[in-house]
């Protein structure tokens, strides 16, 4: 059994503006949350199942920052041979791997068209799709 | 000092940046209405695609033949990379002035950078790249006109590979004598045959010559000119016309505004500036780009918005595009931000001598009905609400059949990423 102690919520002395109203305007908003660097900054749908192990799945939304250098470990999106592609990337020995089981690593070859786009630096997970069908 | 950063072929390039599988391709990019080629991106140009207004129609088959990728004109596409571009190059530099969609000068003031210019030039541009994935040509001079030369220089003379900067009198003559009269910033066609006619052929011909002779056969904005071309700075920015297809005005304010009614008012004197410029060469706009942005270097974190609007029946009447800028005001302010800078552009322009009024043309007498409309249609997708006498069939909405997604401004339009 949960005990409440009853304490009485009031806003300083009577006649003045509660001191909590100055924060009233600095609303929260996604943006804030997901954009570090807005003019850097865009988004893009996913399609497929091969992130799935880093908990991005088939109409997620990434968050694609161009501002940020990728590293090894680094979720990133490329363009591989004239599509966006969202793999981890490993520098270190040139290859694209993916994040979930039955799908291949990728070894960058001299005749590949590459060039990394962005790091994933945030992924929104649709719980439910969206309620006008987009995807 | 003051850099000239400007995309080489902005339209066509802008389309690269989200779709992958055309970057290697030839792509040309249409007027509104699909009626003629407007940008041609350099492998296109490479095969000989000519960057000249040719009407699409009388080279559609050759184009297909080719293999070359048409695209509509997709200005809610360019507004926002436009945006995106100018708030990049402003990381640069002091003070920040934007010249047409795709290009903005850059005042250094007394600033020099640590690494020295060519290197911060470099920066910039490989920065655009990655951040923006537009190519852009970077042009440094102690004078506007001096930065415009670089920048020609940096695209068209070999050996400067999108990065040039005039520092030193070498470079100075270098560069001119490699440019022709007709390239120098504010010289149009006519002046320019007018000069060559008095022997005047390269712009270091006219570096050379005597400012008050230029100003007693031409004009003060000619003297203006030899004296800039030889590194006193003589012009402000609003001098001279845009040659290109659009009129912009923007200001940073003295000090930073919180205020709505007066971002409104701000807005709306850049209406009148822009609107003013429009009649004064007989134009009609049917796109506009309105921006906020707080300063990327205050402490509150970076806050920037733009909307694009299109009108219906194109218009050069001040009331007319304050009403609808003044409507805009709502989606663009935000309670708390400290604005630093704003601006109005008219970035889809018509000739008022060739446009052919629409049968069902709106009247522009009532502008509040379609500022009401418009706003609706910019909220829930064009054509939700529209009149009677428009008809099931849209009459006046833009042909554009070959549009490509509206990458970065709506939902339906995100690119997407394959994970397989």
């Amino acid at each position: 059994m949960l005990r409440f102690i009853p304490l009485k919520v009031q806003a300083g002395i009577a006649g003045f503006e509660s001191p909590a109203a100055e924060y009233t305007q600095l609303s929260l908003t996604l943006d804030q949350i997901l954009i570090d660097h807005p003019s850097a900054t865009y988004l893009g749908i996913v399609e497929g199942e091969s992130m799935t192990g880093v908990g991005i799945f088939p109409h997620d939304i990434l968050v694609v920052s161009r501002a940020e250098t990728a590293v090894s470990g680094d979720v990133i999106v490329a363009t591989l041979n004239g599509n966006f592609v969202c793999k981890i990337a490993d520098t270190k020995n040139m290859r694209l791997l993916s994040s979930a089981k039955g799908f291949n690593t990728y070894q960058l070859n001299d005749g590949d068209e590459f060039i990394v786009e962005g790091v994933v630096t945030r992924s929104i997970r649709m719980h439910r799709p969206f309620k006008r069908g987009l995807v | 000092m003051y850099a000239l950063c400007d995309v080489s072929a902005m339209y066509a390039s802008c389309e690269k940046v989200f779709d992958p599988s055309i970057r290697k391709k030839p792509v040309v990019v249409l007027t509104n209405n699909d009626g003629c080629i407007c940008a041609t991106c350099p492998v296109a140009r490479k095969m000989g695609i000519g960057k000249s207004f040719v009407p699409y129609f009388t080279v559609k088959d050759e184009l297909a033949a080719m293999g070359v990728v048409i695209r509509s004109s997709n200005y809610e596409l360019y507004a926002d990379l436009s945006q995106r571009l100018m708030d990049t190059c402003a990381r640069f530099a002091p003070d920040h002035h934007v010249y047409s969609i795709d290009e903005c000068f850059l005042y250094f003031g007394s600033y020099i950078p640590d690494a020295g210019w060519q290197a911060h030039a470099k920066t910039i541009r490989r920065t655009v790249w990655k951040e923006v994935r537009l190519p852009i040509g970077v042009g440094i001079g102690p004078t506007p006109t001096l930065a415009k030369a670089a920048n020609h220089a940096s695209k068209r003379i070999e050996g400067f590979n999108g990065v040039a900067v005039i520092d030193n009198n070498a470079v100075r003559r270098r560069v001119l004598k490699q440019m022709a009269v007709v390239d120098i910033w504010g010289i149009g066609r006519r002046l320019a045959r007018r000069l060559n006619e008095m022997g005047i052929e390269t712009a270091w011909q006219l570096a050379e010559s005597k400012p008050a002779l230029m100003r007693k056969h031409f004009s003060v904005l000619v003297e203006s000119t030899v004296y800039e071309l030889n590194g006193i700075t003589k012009l402000s920015w609003d001098d001279v016309r845009s040659p290109k297809q659009q009129i912009y005005s923007t200001r940073s304010f003295g000090e930073r505004v919180t205020d709505k009614s007066i971002l409104r008012q701000a807005l709306l004197s850049h209406v009148t500036i822009a609107a003013s410029k429009l009649r004064r060469q007989q134009g009609l706009v049917k796109t506009i780009q309105v921006f906020v942005s707080n300063s990327p270097h205050d402490r509150d974190s970076f806050y920037r918005k733009s909307v694009t609007h299109q009108f219906l029946t194109p218009t050069s009447d001040t009331s007319v595009i304050a009403n609808t800028v003044s409507g805009l005001v709502e989606n663009l302010y935000r309670q708390g931000v400290h604005f630093y800078k704003c601006g109005v552009g008219l970035i889809e322009l018509v000739d008022a001598a060739q446009y052919q009024a629409d049968l069902f043309s709106l009247s522009t007498d009532n502008a509040l009905l379609m500022q009401c409309m418009d706003s609706i249609n910019a909220r829930y997708g064009r054509n939700t609400v529209h009149i009677a006498g428009q008809g099931t069939t849209p009459q006046y909405t833009m042909k554009r059949e070959f549009l490509s997604p509206q990458y970065t401004t709506r939902l339906e339009g995100l690119p997407r990423i394959l994970c397989d």
